[in-house]
């Protein structure tokens, strides 16, 4: 029994990085239609970023909170002199544009920081022990981080009035315009949640995790897996499905053999891409705007 | 609504295609240039190195092309070989056994190298074997397992050998009484046909091996293994890999209270396995070359004008010190040079020059290669050493 909570421990902290990239990316599709391959870039950015900065005797709050707003600059940037400059962007074509500032980002973070992987220093706190479960810190600060800033996304697009004036602009773009809302304005808001819950990601999955050049495109495809189960549209249901990958992940790893661990977040994609596109979303058409 | 999630389908699979296909690989190459076609004996001798310099292996394939770039740049500042310069070729391999195999193509049939050196890990170098021993290319390994000179003819290595490796270990565990040992080992071929050697080496010491976990060197998360070497009957536990991912696996295994003391192989003699491990580090003994503890060795030692030496150069040129894997490059760089001052560039020459080294004195140790053992190494070159404070310490001769 404590061996598969301790299981689900490890499941739950991967899961939490899984939700945010999951977040960043139906972040971007709501409000574009844009599948941003480079999602997970923006995580290794701000890891190996940050990384620089406490190395040149930062203190870490303060590296993190530089390598936060450059990488939601860097998205912005990305928005601006790429996805803005398509006229007839569609989901495809965002793939392969994205797909190209992926590698892009990856030979640029090779070139500055190397080949070999980076450790940012763990967030303070003390690791604990629960009825034999052992928990880190930095396990704690991760959670802590999706339901912080996931779950303050997540309010910002269902809740208020900017968030579903954004997905109005995706949905009804003429209509939107009429009633006042810029759409290259939702796009770079949108782009800059996505590259601000990106660098999220990165930085507090760096103590545990490592930060390496090529890290990204595998983490973003989880994340990917992950927002697909919430049909790129839900929230609620994409953070539920990426920390049950998390999980399925630990367990599969735990009871089966650790060399499945990386195959069953494409075999999931593959089931559900073929049995129910909607992913988790309980009533597909029930979503408003 | 339900009309966009239809469309989904079509991109979704495409996105998770593509994307897959390119987790395979990475999206550079740090190869050098290639060069003409001269193959005359008078031309520039031609050295082409195939190491791991990007990928999982970066750890180990970075400082051993740091090496050899410094290593190539003092021998022709005094004069090459013969007043031959020697031209170096690197080809990064990505740490795939495919990309090792395409290098070692290109070395071979583009750049008509005179010997080859790498790769920097079992998997790749095994792969680069068959090429080099149909195209009779001279090769040196920098890479552990014995199966990559195991019966060869073209092809030797300068790491200590996992057997030799595998013997200090149980040694160790056997004076201290342990009976039952577990493994948790790297899935690739460093790690394979380890748990089969502990075997057959335990039976005459009274140990036996009670659990097997691997884990890819690419993870991050060593929960599982560790939950179940956790649950496992053992005395101590031997973890069996390379850096970073041995290191984090060393960081899981203390966080998760498996309280037994553990073995490491060489696979973790650097640096960067302090920076994966942290301060789980404290108390791990690994058999590793004297590099690393050169500043506990006696002045008589033989190695120690080397050592000192290398690091000295080394730390000038590239403002870290050496590990391990840079020593091995550097041994590599040595057999191969000295051969080729020896015997010159012909093929046939050049190989069995190699295979006559005797008592040349190396970082890792000093080498006899004969026609037997390519591997030219013995136990005598390991040294135990103990992760203390955030450094290795020499722990037993």
């Amino acid at each position: 029994m404590i061996d598969f909570l301790q299981l689900t421990v490890a499941g739950l902290s991967q899961g939490s990085v899984y939700a945010l990239l999951a977040v960043g990316l139906i972040a971007t599709y709501t409000v574009r239609h844009v599948v941003n391959i480079a999602q997970g870039d923006y995580a290794t950015l701000a890891g190996l970023g940050s990384i620089s900065l406490v190395t040149a005797g930062l203190p870490l709050p303060v590296a993190i909170l530089i390598a936060l707003i450059s990488v939601t600059l860097a998205s912005v940037l990305i928005e601006r002199l790429v996805i803005a400059r398509v006229k007839n962007l569609t989901t495809l074509v965002s793939i392969i544009l994205t797909l190209g500032v992926s590698t892009l980002l990856q030979a640029i973070m090779l070139l500055i920081w190397g080949a070999e992987a980076k450790r940012l220093p763990a967030f303070p706190g003390s690791d604990l022990t629960l009825g034999g479960v052992s928990i880190r810190s930095q396990e704690l600060w991760m959670l802590g981080a999706l339901v912080v800033v996931g779950g303050g996304v997540l309010l910002f697009y269902e809740k208020t009035r900017w968030g579903k004036a954004l997905r109005a602009s995706a949905e009804q773009p003429v209509a939107a315009r009429i009633v006042g809302i810029s759409p290259a304005a939702a796009s770079v808001i949108a782009f800059a949640i996505a590259g601000f819950v990106g660098a999220t990601a990165g930085v507090v999955s760096s103590p545990i995790y490592l930060s390496i050049w090529s890290g990204g495109l595998l983490l973003g495809l989880k994340g990917f897996v992950a927002a697909v189960l919430g049909g790129l549209v839900s929230f609620r249901a994409a953070i539920v499905g990426a920390l049950l990958l998390g999980i399925i992940e630990s367990y599969v790893a735990g009871y089966v053999a650790s060399g499945w661990k990386d195959a069953v977040a494409f075999f999931i994609l593959i089931i559900v891409l073929i049995i129910r596109p909607a992913g988790l979303v309980l009533r597909p058409n029930a979503v408003r705007v | 609504m339900h009309r966009a999630q239809r469309r989904l389908l079509v991109p979704a699979a495409v996105a998770a295609s593509i994307a897959l296909a390119l987790t395979g690989c990475g999206a550079s190459n740090f190869g050098g240039d290639s060069g003409g076609g001269e193959t005359a004996e008078d031309g520039p001798i031609k050295i082409g190195a195939v190491l791991d310099i990007t990928g999982v292996g970066a750890n180990l394939g970075v400082p051993e092309q740091n090496t050899l770039n410094m290593l190539a740049e003092q021998l022709n500042a005094d004069g090459g070989i013969d007043g031959r310069e020697v031209e170096l070729i690197i080809k990064d391999n990505q740490s795939t056994e495919d990309g090792a195999a395409k290098a070692t193509t290109q070395l071979i049939e583009n750049d008509d190298v005179d010997l080859i050196i790498g790769s920097s890990r079992t998997g790749p170098s095994l792969a680069m074997r068959p090429l080099v021993e149909a195209a009779q290319v001279p090769t040196i390994s920098v890479a552990a397992n014995a199966a990559i000179v195991d019966g060869s003819e073209w092809v030797f290595k300068t790491a200590q050998n996992d057997l030799v490796v595998l013997e200090r270990i149980l040694d160790d565990a056997e004076s201290k009484g342990y009976t039952k040992i577990a493994l948790v080992r790297d899935a690739t071929g460093f790690g394979e046909g380890i748990a089969d050697i502990i075997t057959e080496l335990g039976e005459e010491r009274g140990i036996t091996l009670t659990a097997t976990e691997s884990f890819e060197p690419s993870a991050t998360d060593f929960t599982a293994q560790m939950t179940n070497i956790r649950a496992a009957d053992a005395d101590a536990v031997i973890i069996w890999g390379i850096t970073p991912s041995a290191g984090l696996a060393q960081a899981a295994y203390v966080q998760l209270g498996v309280n037994k003391p553990v073995y490491q192989s060489h696979g973790v003699a650097n640096d960067a396995f302090f920076e994966a491990a942290g301060p789980a580090a404290d108390g791990v003994i690994a058999p590793m070359g004297r590099l690393l503890v050169a500043d506990e060795l006696s002045d008589d030692d033989p190695q120690k004008p080397v050592i000192d030496q290398f690091i000295a150069d080394y730390s000038a040129e590239f403002g870290s010190s050496p590990s391990s894997f840079a020593g091995h490059a550097y041994d590599a760089w040595l057999v191969g040079t000295k051969a080729i001052e020896a015997a010159g560039t012909d093929p046939e020459a050049l190989r069995d020059a190699i295979e006559a080294t005797t008592d040349l004195v190396g970082i890792s140790g000093i080498f006899t290669m004969t026609p037997e053992n390519h591997s030219g190494l013995t136990a005598d070159a390991l040294i135990m050493a103990l992760a203390e404070g955030g450094r290795w310490t020499l722990y037993e001769e």
